[in-house]
């Protein structure tokens, strides 16, 4: 799960469909977050002054923001938000989209601020628990995360964003059974029309069938998120780890291709770029690592941008150590999640820094998480620092 | 319960309603936005008083899942095997639980081939004169329910012994339960420790003109705009305003239990004794689902412990006082937490909408409401302050007060004090009780003694003084409701539909 799909899915799953009910009946060929933002404008035009309308337009835009992997809907949705403040400054339901929105630019420690206030004006708000679930997560805080998680499901038993984020802390806790369980549940209780959420439920459990080494069962998840929801791109992105893992990298490289088409985006680039090399297209490979580090140092000073992958390119394929160790003491500035502590100790490591480095990593495999390439880092990190008792340090 | 954007909608609406005045002597039919949503838990009213029929034990009632429509088959109106309903004692003043009663409902269904819950008098099958065995055949939906008590201390007693207790179905009508009061007393049973025990569907026995009150306290001209006159005031039989449960049915526990098992030493103590004094609530929980399982891969998913919906003590807390934005962490969370909701009631914003009216209420902060949630007289007048502990909502009973051979709707108000606030009996009009607590009555009844009032003073059935002191279901059959803007049958003279 990448930071894209961690965070930033969790937090937009489920969003308020405000519009939901009457946007049944709108063009079948648009999406939901379209057919949420196409109603709020139509609102908006015949009742400008009315708030709720803007809060609804700016969960809209941020929802298109996750069905499209296209940040510019978050700058929408901050224009949205500002304009509902403006017309009521402490009005609670902008002041939440304004923290689900500060999520998505990943400022999470000014999100958990913002989310801590609002829970102590409505302690009963499940939605502001989740936004404290969220950036408590990034920020490492798993205690806290797992608090407001339980908040969010004793609040309301059985709600979809309360049992995604539980989904989301049994994994990183290496539950995965556990979390496939809720992700199911979640699953058989979304609404039948909203395909992008069942479509992103699929891709997680997807993931979670991959992560488990059942390669049948996640591609069929993942097939089944991609008919629900053509071309999604996180979808794509499963079904692709899939390939990888079946040798099919052509197919590998032709469902990221397809993905980067749809979505853009640096860190797309990444793993197209890493796709082109299992397929032997070297050349390719480089061209598409080569655009990718220019637009990822690109995004790189900004909160939403691709550095964890910039610093496994820099450690992995370019060998810049120094540069991947920069990146990683600036994005460790801002969160502390138990990938970007595992993409810190990595960049360590590639520095010959290694008692720190194993320090790290034990930080990040300190609440039991299984992902494969933490594992391998700590695998890798620990059987150094073994060698090295036994012989002389040796740089990488 | 799911969460999707209709639910959320329907949610944001209820919390939009709850910002307003309306949402206030509801008693407690959906008043928190996590009840609302969750009909089955949704506990209605509370009721703890001394029994008049054997003044040693003190009957409990629970009354869970609002505003059945009696005609509202097929299947009715069975109780949440899902729910873990329980009712709580304190007898020490602490504010936490010394004594439990757990109620769990099993649900079968007999014949799964018929197309409702209950036949009878049809297709060759007898009528219902039965909860078991012969005369039963047409109960196809029967519930069961076993009962455990547990005491501090990790006590663990199962009351059933043995017994197959079966919930009393609700009132389908003449032809499939022609002897209805026979099958009521069938559902009365006597288990072990002098207990008595009836769960099942009956007449809603609360009271109150819900249709003003949601006006935004619109009240009827008839009943004084809200302020009632003398003679209304006094009346315990008749109202002048009309009772929005009446015709409702709602589903009961009740229990007469022995005062002795429910003090702190086991025994009866006169009403000047702290320790006759009893505080309850009880409370509606679903299984909970843990973010985390321990250990990591255990099953199932969700363990055996339980995430509390909503709790019910005092008829005044949570629906005059914790304001809408608190109302689910108020039901979710214990009594002896309840210091965290002191402001609402110390400045309640019923108190300044009263002021607003032109109607005279006692300054802020309302120390005069602490005895209502506290351990103090004139509920406990053997309390010292030693004795007030923790802030929390609990019905508090003396139960060193004799029931009243005449209850006043008005109780306490009316002196008679085996009324609420002093525990609540079925008759206490606790609307009209509450407002004016919140007006001041009980800091100076001559400053602030409006006859605040929805003109609706007693139950819409004449509750039973004997066990299970509450009226039998309203007859599906029998039973119509008629609407405004319902002209009904036209062609009648009366322009009301016959019901025979």
């Amino acid at each position: 799960m990448n930071s894209r799909t961690s965070i930033l899915s969790l937090v937009l799953l489920m969003t308020p469909a405000l519009f939901g009910q009457a946007a049944d009946s709108a063009e079948p060929q648009l999406s939901p977050a379209e057919r949420s933002i196409a109603k709020a404008q139509d609102m908006i035009a015949k009742q400008p002054g009315y708030v709720p309308y803007w809060n609804g337009l700016a969960m809209a835009y941020a929802r298109r923001a996750r069905e499209t992997s296209d940040v510019a809907f978050y700058g929408k949705a901050e224009e949205a938000i500002a304009t509902s403040l403006k017309l009521s400054p402490n009005d609670f339901e902008a002041q939440k989209a304004k923290t689900w929105v500060l999520l998505g630019r990943h400022e999470f420690a000014a999100a958990r601020e913002v989310a801590t206030q609002l829970n102590m004006r409505t302690p009963d708000d499940v939605t502001v628990y989740g936004y404290l679930a969220d950036a408590n997560a990034e920020l490492g805080n798993y205690k806290e995360a797992v608090n407001a998680v339980q908040k969010m499901l004793d609040l309301r038993v059985g709600n979809i964003p309360g049992l995604t984020r539980a989904a989301y802390l049994r994994e990183l806790h290496g539950d995965l059974t556990g979390s496939l369980d809720l992700m199911q549940t979640a699953y058989d209780a979304a609404p039948f029309n909203e395909t992008e959420d069942r479509a992103w439920l699929l891709t997680q459990m997807s993931h979670l069938q991959f992560l488990m080494g059942d390669l049948k069962q996640s591609e069929m998840y993942a097939t089944g998120a991609l008919g629900l929801f053509p071309n999604y791109h996180y979808a794509l992105a499963a079904l692709a780890r899939v390939r990888e893992a079946q040798h099919r990298y052509d197919d590998e490289v032709a469902l990221l291709q397809q993905r980067y088409n749809d979505a853009p985006h640096a860190e797309n680039l990444f793993s197209l770029g890493e796709a082109l090399l299992h397929a032997g297209k070297t050349e390719e490979a480089q061209k598409a690592f080569a655009r990718f580090e220019k637009e990822s140092l690109g995004e790189s000073g900004i909160g939403d941008n691709s550095n964890r992958e910039l610093i496994a390119y820099y450690v992995d394929i370019a060998h810049n150590a120094k540069k991947a160790l920069e990146l990683a003491d600036r994005e460790l500035a801002i969160r502390h999640d138990v990938y970007t502590l595992d993409a810190h100790a990595w960049a360590l490591f590639a520095n010959g820094q290694n008692a720190q480095a194993l320090e790290e990593i034990h930080k990040a495999t300190a609440i039991g998480v299984k992902d494969p390439t933490v594992l391998a880092h700590a695998a890798a990190i620990e059987a150094r620092m073994t060698t090295a008792s036994a012989t002389t340090p040796a740089k990488r | 319960m799911k969460w999707h954007p209709a639910t959320r909608v329907l949610a944001a609406g209820l919390v939009l309603l709850g910002t307003l005045p309306a949402n206030l002597p509801a008693s407690s039919h959906r008043e928190a936005p996590i009840t609302a949503l969750d009909q089955k838990a949704d506990i209605t009213d509370w009721y703890a008083f001394v029994s008049p029929e054997k003044p040693d034990h003190v009957i409990l009632i629970m009354n869970v899942d609002p505003f059945l429509e009696p005609s509202g088959g097929p299947n009715y109106f069975p109780f949440d095997p899902g729910i873990l309903y329980e009712m709580k004692i304190d007898n020490d003043r602490d504010g936490k639980d010394d004594v439990t009663f757990q109620f769990r409902f099993k649900s079968e269904i007999r014949a799964p081939g018929v197309f409702t819950g209950f036949v009878g008098n049809l297709l060759g099958i007898p009528p219902i004169t039965a909860l078991d065995g012969p005369g039963s055949e047409g109960l196809n939906l029967r519930q069961s329910y076993t009962i455990t008590m547990l005491t501090k201390g990790g006590g663990i007693n199962d009351l059933t012994g043995g017994k197959t207790l079966y919930a009393m179905p609700t009132n389908v009508g003449p032809r499939t339960m022609p002897t209805y009061d026979v099958l009521k007393n069938q559902a009365q049973y006597s288990l072990k420790n002098d207990i008595r025990v009836f769960a099942g569907t009956v007449a809603d026995p609360f009271f109150i003109d819900l249709g003003a009150a949601f006006d935004s306290l619109n009240f009827r001209q008839a009943a004084g705009g809200g302020v009632l006159d003398l003679g209304t005031d006094l009346d315990d039989f008749n109202s002048i305003a009309p009772n929005s449960l009446a015709g409702y049915n709602v589903n009961t526990i009740v229990m007469e239990v022995p005062i002795t098992l429910l003090t702190k030493d086991a025994k009866i103590h006169t009403a000047a004794e702290a320790d006759a004094v009893i505080g309850s609530y009880a409370t509606t929980s679903r299984l909970r689902t843990q973010v985390l399982r321990t250990p990591a891969g255990s099953t199932p998913s969700t363990d055996t412990s339980y995430a509390q919906v909503q709790r019910l003590g005092n008829p005044l807390i949570n629906e005059l006082i914790i304001g809408t934005g608190s109302k689910d962490a108020f039901s979710i969370d214990v009594p002896s937490n309840d210091s965290q909701f002191a402001s609402f009631f110390l400045d309640p914003l019923l108190a300044k909408i009263f002021a607003s009216i032109g109607i005279p209420v006692p300054p802020a902060p309302r120390t005069d409401l602490l005895p209502l949630v506290t351990y103090a007289a004139p509920i406990c007048p053997g309390c010292k302050a030693s004795d007030a502990g923790p802030i929390a909502d609990l019905l508090r009973l003396n139960t060193g007060i004799p029931p009243s051979a005449f209850p006043k709707h008005l109780g306490f108000l009316a002196g008679d004090t085996a009324g609420f606030p002093n525990g609540r009996r079925p008759v206490d009009d606790v609307v009209d009780i509450a407002a004016r607590a919140v007006g001041g009555v009980f800091a100076d009844s001559r400053l602030y003694g409006t006859r605040i009032g929805d003109g609706v003073n007693s139950p819409a059935t004449r509750v039973p003084q004997t066990f299970p002191f509450l009226s039998n279901a309203y007859s599906g059959r029998d039973s119509v409701h008629q609407g405004p803007g319902q002209p009904g049958c036209n062609r009648n003279l009366t322009k009301i539909c016959a019901t025979q």
